[in-house]
């Protein structure tokens, strides 16, 4: 549904995006994580047709961004990071007023109205004017704009940003809908726990250049999982140290909180082989478990390091 | 409803009408120049009343034509003051605006074109204008009292109103689209007000038509001159030309002309022109040179024929479409410059 390849946008000498490529197939929802000034917004306009690129090519449902924009603005759903509203409208006029712009017939206008506000949850606020509106619900009323045409994508920059644990699990749940109706969602943000639980992909972008990308799982798997392991050992805490600390795998050993965190390189076979050396000299170990780091770990570990 | 009919009509018209006659600003705007037009009209009146005596009699005192002729003066002239501070106002914010809200993407990602969001800017501010100027009819309308004006001069004085407010109107949407900040596109536009009301006059008089003095016809003012309203409205109130406006007899037809006519006399004057007289029999209310008396039209050029304020609606209205089409230009996100597109392609990675 959404191919990007090779994009690259420079402002003078500075690079914003240098080379960055990923897909989204259809139905999916994919997060777009790095940290400020790491190229995610540019990239988000460049998708929407709002930008030009330097070079490389992107595509929306087989529209070209750069050639084919009227197509590519049937196509999308674009909600910036600012929320965009007029003074003096209602919010009943104010989706009215773009799904207008969109070209929805006259007559079908007020049931679209009707129904976005009814999915967002903002029925009862239909006669109240934007402007007076909380933060959260300026949200939920540009979201309800973005889908005015019913498009098949939807392109959501910080969607969450400065709303409260509420209104962002309102959001969250808002968007999983949405992904039900068969929207294909990418969405940039911060706040990483909720991505993991939302996204079913992910890229992680640092300073213009995308660090990995691919499932939520995968991307996890490959950053973290099976490089860390929480060993417990009973009583011999510093005598395993002094034993992992030599050994060729392992990369770094720490205490914590009554707990060894030792990481190191290598695989399953690795991990099973130091758990035998330390059995093997007599130390008694209660538990020894890989540590999965999420997507917070995944994202420190991408963007501290160039990926190969 | 068909793509012109689209493009002429679309949401943003609607969207704005309702947005700015909701806001204190509308009616308070419109109170303002109903009050201080009407006022206007209520002080002259009441100076000429007050400064001549006999007012309404057949000797001596002002007579009523002359009055209705310096009432409508005065109330066309000050109406296009008010609509060069008001029209300014209601554009230059346009689309620096929508950028400044950061409503301008969620306009660029809806399918209506350029041309369209500026238009939809212009058609509401210029209805607002056309609402200003119905409503200032009524007071206009206390000229027929006393005469002197006719009904196809106030149509003419009206029609070159209106358009001078929407050159204005359309000069304030070209900054507002130019400039990102409103603050700037305002300065510009009331800046680009000024030389069009005050400069082109002034250009007339820094570079007046020279003609020959000898000629049975003076010439108009340079066209430049004639794109401000301010000359052709008092050509229209008075129905002759203003004096010598931006017209020069050469100096050396001037002295050609006292040789020839024998009992004339020139004189040279220190700014370099030349004062001459003459028995002939030569009237014109102009010099008193021997020449005929200016007409209202223009003799050459592409606009030959064409009354004054005929040929400032022509040229306000080329200022106009250049502006509009400076707008849509400016107003898309990505412009399809073909030099832009060169350099893109140039950075294309091999």
């Amino acid at each position: 549904m959404i191919a990007v390849e090779g994009l690259t946008k420079a402002y003078g000498s500075r690079l914003a995006l240098d080379h960055v490529s990923f897909e989204v197939p259809e139905r999916e929802i994919f997060g777009f994580v790095g940290p400020n000034g790491a190229g995610k917004t540019t990239t988000l306009r460049i998708l929407a047709a709002l930008l030009e690129p330097t070079g490389g090519r992107a595509f929306i449902d087989g529209a070209d961004v750069t050639r084919e924009r009227e197509k590519v603005h049937t196509r999308i759903g674009y909600m910036p990071d600012f929320f965009g509203v007029y003074d003096q409208l209602s919010v009943g006029e104010y989706l009215d007023f773009y799904a207008a712009c969109y070209r929805q017939p006259k007559q079908r206008r007020q049931k679209i109205v009707d129904d976005l506000l009814a999915l967002v949850g903002m029925t009862e606020r239909k006669g109240q004017l934007v402007d007076t509106l909380s933060r959260g619900l300026k949200q939920r009323v540009c979201l309800a704009r973005a889908l005015v045409h019913d498009p098949a994508v939807l392109l959501l920059d910080e969607p969450a940003s400065g709303l409260d644990p509420r209104a962002r699990v309102e959001m969250r749940e808002i968007l999983k809908e949405l992904q039900r109706m068969g929207k294909t969602i990418v969405i940039s943000s911060h706040i990483l726990p909720e991505l993991t639980e939302l996204c079913t992909m992910v890229g992680i972008i640092d300073h213009g250049r995308m660090r990995a990308t691919g499932s939520v799982r995968d991307v996890i798997a490959r950053l973290t999982s099976g490089r860390r392991l929480r060993i417990t050992v009973i009583a011999e805490k510093d005598a395993a140290i002094e034993i992992l600390e030599p050994l060729p795998a392992v990369k770094h050993v720490q205490a914590v909180n009554g707990t060894i965190e030792a990481e190191y390189e290598g695989d399953e076979v690795t991990a099973s082989e130091i758990l035998a050396t330390l059995t093997g000299a007599g130390i008694r170990v209660s538990s020894f478990t890989p540590i999965d780091g999420g997507l917070e770990d995944a994202f420190l570990r991408a963007t501290s390091e160039e990926v190969g | 409803m068909n793509p012109i009919a689209r493009t002429l009509w679309n949401p943003i018209v609607a969207k704005e009408y309702r947005s700015r006659m909701r806001t204190w600003r509308s009616p308070l705007t419109i109170t303002i120049h109903v009050i201080v037009l009407g006022g206007i009209g209520w002080a002259v009146f009441s100076a000429i009343a007050n400064s001549v005596a006999g007012f309404g009699s057949s000797g001596g005192g002002v007579s009523p034509s002359s009055m209705g002729i310096l009432l409508f003066t005065f109330l066309i002239l000050f109406q296009i003051v008010l609509l060069a501070f008001i029209t300014p106002a209601l554009t230059s914010g346009a689309i620096s605006g929508e950028r400044e809200r950061q409503t301008i993407d969620l306009l660029f990602v809806t399918p209506l074109a350029p041309f369209s969001i500026i238009w939809g800017k212009l058609l509401a501010s210029m209805s607002f204008v056309v609402l200003l100027l119905v409503l200032s009819v009524p007071i206009f309308s206390l000229v027929f009292l006393f005469g002197g004006i006719e009904l196809d001069q106030v149509v003419a004085a009206f029609a070159l109103t209106a358009v001078t407010a929407m050159t204005l109107g359309f000069v304030g949407v070209a900054f507002s689209t130019f400039f990102k900040r409103t603050l700037a596109a305002t300065v510009a536009s009331y800046g680009a007000a000024f030389v069009i009301l005050v400069g082109s006059p002034g250009f007339g008089l820094l570079f007046p038509t020279e003609y020959d003095a000898r000629s049975a016809v003076v010439p108009a003012p340079p066209a430049l001159a004639l794109i401000s309203p301010v000359v052709p409205l008092l050509v229209i109130a008075s129905g002759q030309p203003v004096s010598t406006y931006g017209t020069r007899a050469s100096v050396d037809s001037q002295l050609q002309l006292s040789k020839g006519a024998g009992n004339g006399a020139c004189v040279g004057l220190p700014n370099g022109g030349v004062s001459c007289s003459s028995n002939g029999g030569f009237s014109g209310y102009s010099s008193g040179t021997g020449t005929a008396s200016p007409g209202t039209t223009l003799h050459t050029g592409f606009l030959a024929g064409l009354q004054y304020w005929q040929a400032s609606i022509v040229m306000q209205l080329m200022i106009c479409v250049v502006a509009l089409a400076l707008s849509a230009l400016l107003l898309p996100p990505i412009r399809r410059f073909g030099w832009r597109r060169n350099r893109a392609a140039a950075a294309q990675p091999a």
